[in-house]
């Protein structure tokens, strides 16, 4: 039984010779498809003049096109960062071009170009009825424009606004210039600091005191024009005491270049306010032999502003060929809570460095981290967080959780926690667990006429249940079917 | 990465280049590891091994080089002695052979025990491997100057087969001489097939002794040798003390070490483990207890390479007054190393707010067919474990002492030679904050 588990097990190799699984192992990307519309941009290339370009073409006030620049010149001064565990073929920026819209600006849902619209319905997007039937209001970037923005009425008679973040930027600049890059300042980090200087567009969130949002947000980002990084801003603010759940989900067409992704989202939570952010991340990951595929090298931070607020990530990564992610809560207020909970689920040559960051400062501040990371074929899947207590975390608390499955005998399943305590009276505990999928977890489904595969779709769907908990009810099952997809042809 | 820092420390230790051995290959090797140094200088905390520990404060000091007079100064014996250790002893005055503490009599037959200086004056080709080693990581400076600069060091080999049945005990002796010193030892220890040997390694030093010591340790352990291995840290409080083992473990050898760490100002430990043969197995234990305003950072890297192998690794920190406490406990399973089983726990307490303990586990894991685990906690004492003892009226600084004492000492149980785990226990005690 053991040696049978283990050739099969080996993964896509031993499969490689079986003709059937051959057809389920060639299955191509179900949402790899390119939509031919007529893009204008800006060409390749990134200076001083491309970042005014930029914030001239969006209708920018002064303050944001110097925003960028001290983003861009800040930029320039930085080395890239080479810390995680990854592969990187080096990138050519220049070789980038920062702005791609649909050609004709809509103003209207009907001004839309057709063309656009079929892919949404490709995507199963639901702007129009099916946006109502679901009760979720969608805000589509379509490259870097917003296109469509679905329930603004509802929302905006609960006082929310949620609006495409160039709009903000005209409808609401005191906010936008208050909060933004109050989380992620500007010269954060290499990828943060581009995005400050060329982000196209991205989400505006705004809840005012007191207020329960009555839908849950969610937009759907999707990368086309070919050679375009997509450099989306999102920002999120929940005033004292009100309540959010923001969803963000991403598939990608197919393509051979890699395309950089470098996205910054900051959440702001006051005093009493709660942030629910879930991401379920699909976009391409690159063929089998790693060719092709996105580079998510994002920066997500939220900051627990106010006592008793409370901010939760949740993410379920299946594509990109390489991520580089570390959503993190900085926990301000006293009582505050983090949570991060995270699947990450690599295959073939795909490579994941994503983690967490728990930064306690106030008293009695709680955060909880579980990490699942699955690896298969020949991917490469690191968990690497920190928790850093400061002086000031007076009986503060962390449990960190963090268990890695490997399907296969070529991938690689990593593990780098940080722990700095400067305070007696916090306590902080980190467990890991690697392992693979036993065989006797395998023998008693087997042994129940339940198919290779299935059981093993199973183990992995029991494995992420913590996390799946977490997601709001469409993500989960969109999650669960994921990860089945992304796991075919990795064992039997 | 990171430009050389042309600091006063690293001009003195660069300066204090060795006359000629009068053999060409370690010569030119000396010269090499000087020339790395040279221009690799010291890491700063960006280098991710030295990332919690920062060498600005010395790296504005100067240390002189030893001279082999000032070397002499005086030791009490009395002070070497330790229970349960009665076998032969070698001691290093400030990295410095002293003939007149070391015991060398009655040596048993298979067994070779003599300074390094000595052995290099013999058959020099059998020590060729370990000391033309290049240390190529950036944060390896510490093991180039010593790779450039020991001038004496432990050679020690076990015939296959042979058992040593009285721990042998390496002692390393930092005295004060009215300058601030720098020494640097480099042992290389060898057990042959189905050797078996208990060692003792004590640093111990004068209250007065400001002083760089750096100590390189090669240790081979052939296939089916056992070796049980202490380390008792107990320098000077001005010693600073930058210390490398790197162990290699052959198929079915079993390395059994407990560490102690209590004295020194700044002191590093980097641990290595190799285990390479098949059914190699590895069990550590440790407590690192700094206090004052003591830096102790221990580095522990364990890289199974071959079938069925095992490591066990245990290590307990305790942090009081504004010491810092840096914990780094790295797996690493590489392809092909099915049926590893590794496992690897840091607990720690923190007992003052102006301490610090930062520890980070680590798993790197290539292969399927293995059981990889660790763990990591910084906290205090239990409060019911607390509360339990006060009920029965105990007061409370007795009931943390009680606790913090049991935290520690665990570490030593299972450490085979019992009146030197008494003894070990004693220091231990005597050591916590609260005692």
């Amino acid at each position: 039984m053991s040696s049978q588990m283990n050739n099969e097990s080996s993964g896509a190799n031993a499969l490689r010779d079986n003709a059937g699984v051959a057809e389920v192992l060639g299955r191509t990307y179900s949402a790899g498809f390119i939509t031919d519309i007529e893009m204008t941009g800006l060409p390749p290339g990134l200076d001083e003049e491309t970042v005014r370009q930029i914030s001239a073409i969006k209708g920018e006030p002064v303050w944001m096109t110097e925003w960028r620049l001290d983003a861009f010149r800040h930029w320039l001064t930085m080395p890239k960062p080479d810390w995680a565990k990854l592969n990187i073929d080096p990138i050519d920026y220049q070789a980038i071009s920062y702005y791609a819209a649909p050609k004709a600006g809509p103003k209207s849902l009907d001004e839309v170009d057709p063309a656009l619209l079929e892919t949404y319905e490709k995507l199963g997007i639901p702007l129009h009825e099916r946006a109502a039937l679901a009760g979720v209001a969608v805000d589509a970037v379509f490259d870097s424009v917003s296109v469509g923005t679905t329930f603004r009425k509802q929302l905006a008679e609960a006082g929310v606004l949620f609006c495409s973040m160039s709009e903000a930027i005209r409808e609401y600049p005191e906010l936008v210039r208050k909060y933004l890059g109050s989380v992620v300042p500007t010269g954060d980090n290499f990828f943060a600091a581009l995005n400050s200087a060329v982000f196209s567009d991205g989400s505006f969130v705004f809840i005012p005191k007191g207020v329960r949002c009555p839908m849950e947000l969610s937009t759907y980002f999707r990368i086309n024009a070919q050679n375009t990084g997509q450099f989306e801003r999102t920002l999120i603010v929940a005033e004292e005491g009100s309540h959010v759940s923001y969803l963000e989900g991403c598939t990608a067409p197919k393509r051979d270049e890699n395309q950089l992704h470098a996205a910054v989202v900051e959440l702001v939570a006051l005093e009493g306010a709660q942030i629910k952010y879930s991401t379920v991340q699909n976009w391409y990951p690159g063929d089998e032999n790693g060719v092709g595929g996105i580079y998510n090298f994002v920066t997500k931070r939220g900051d627990c502003r106010g006592d008793d607020s409370k901010i939760s990530w949740t993410q379920v990564e299946t594509g990109s060929a390489i991520t580089w992610k570390y959503p993190s809560v900085v926990l301000r207020g006293d009582r505050s809570v983090g949570e991060f909970h995270s699947v990450a689920l690599t295959h073939h040559h795909q490579q994941a460095d994503t983690g967490t960051k728990m930064i306690h400062l106030g008293r009695h501040t709680k955060s909880k981290i579980v990490s699942k990371g699955i690896s298969a074929g020949r991917s490469s899947n690191s968990y690497r967080g920190l928790v850093k207590m400061e002086k000031g975390a007076e009986g503060a608390r962390n449990h960190t959780q963090c268990d890695s499955l490997l399907i296969g005998k070529q991938c690689g399943a990593h593990t780098f926690p940080y722990m700095e305590v400067k305070n007696p009276s916090a306590i902080v505990e980190h467990e890991a667990t690697t392992s693979k999928i036993s065989d006797e977890q395998m023998f008693y489904c087997r042994a129940r006429g339940i198919s290779e595969e299935d059981a093993v779709s199973m183990i992995v769907d029991g494995f992420c249940k913590q996390v799946f908990r977490e997601l709001p009810m469409e993500f989960a099952v969109e999650a669960k079917k994921l990860l089945e997809v992304s796991l075919e042809g990795a064992v039997g | 990465m990171s430009q050389p820092a042309r600091l006063p420390l690293f001009e003195s230790l660069l300066e204090a280049s060795l006359p000629s051995s009068g053999i060409a290959w370690l010569d030119a090797a000396r010269q090499e590891n000087l020339q790395a140094f040279a221009e690799g200088g010291l890491p700063d905390t960006r280098v991710e091994a030295w990332k919690y520990t920062a060498l600005r404060a010395l790296g504005q000091r100067r240390f002189a080089t030893v001279d082999t007079a000032a070397a002499a100064a005086t030791v009490d014996p009395a002070r070497l002695a330790l229970p349960g250790v009665d076998g032969m002893r070698l001691v290093f005055v400030n990295g410095v052979f002293s003939a007149e503490l070391s015991r060398l009599d009655d040596m048993p037959a298979g067994v070779t025990l003599q300074p390094l200086s000595q052995a290099l004056r013999g058959d020099s080709e059998a020590l060729r491997f370990s000391l033309s080693r290049h240390y190529r990581e950036p944060g390896d400076a510490f093991a180039r100057i010593n790779a450039a600069s020991a001038r004496d060091g432990v050679v020690l080999r076990v015939a296959a087969g042979v058992r040593i049945a009285r721990p042998v005990q390496l002692v390393f002796v930092g005295a004060a001489t009215g300058s601030e010193l720098a020494w640097h030892a480099r042992n290389v220890i060898e057990l042959a097939e189905g050797a078996e040997l208990s060692l003792v390694e004590q640093h111990l030093g004068g209250d007065e002794a400001n002083q760089l010591a750096t100590l390189v340790c090669d240790v081979e352990v052939r296939a089916g040798a056992r070796l049980q291995l202490a380390l008792l840290q107990n320098a000077a409080s001005g010693c600073n003390l930058i210390r490398r083992s790197s162990l290699r473990l052959h198929a079915g050898a079993e390395v059994g070490m407990h560490v102690l760490e209590l004295g020194g100002a700044l002191v590093r430990h980097d641990l290595q483990a190799e285990l390479i043969g098949d059914a190699a197995r590895l069990h550590t234990r440790g407590v690192f207890m700094p206090h004052g305003r003591q830096h102790m950072d221990t580095q522990l890297a364990i890289r199974h390479q071959a079938l069925n192998t095992t490591s066990n690794s245990t290590w307990r920190g305790v942090a009081s007054d504004r010491a810092r406490g840096v914990f780094r406990g790295a797996i690493v399973v590489a392809p092909g190393a099915d049926g590893s089983d590794a496992s690897l726990g840091n607990k720690n307490l923190l007992l003052s707010a102006s301490a610090e303990i930062d520890t980070k586990p680590e798993l790197e894991i290539y292969a399927d067919e293995v059981k990889a685990a660790h763990g990591a906690t910084v906290g205090q004492l239990d409060e019911r474990s607390l509360f339990y003892l006060r009920s029965r009226g105990m007061v409370l600084a007795e009931a943390r002492a009680l606790l913090t004492a049991a935290f520690c000492r665990a570490m030593l149980d299972d450490l085979p030679n019992e009146p030197l785990r008494e003894h070990l226990s004693t220091l231990l005690l005597d050591q916590l904050p609260m005692a």
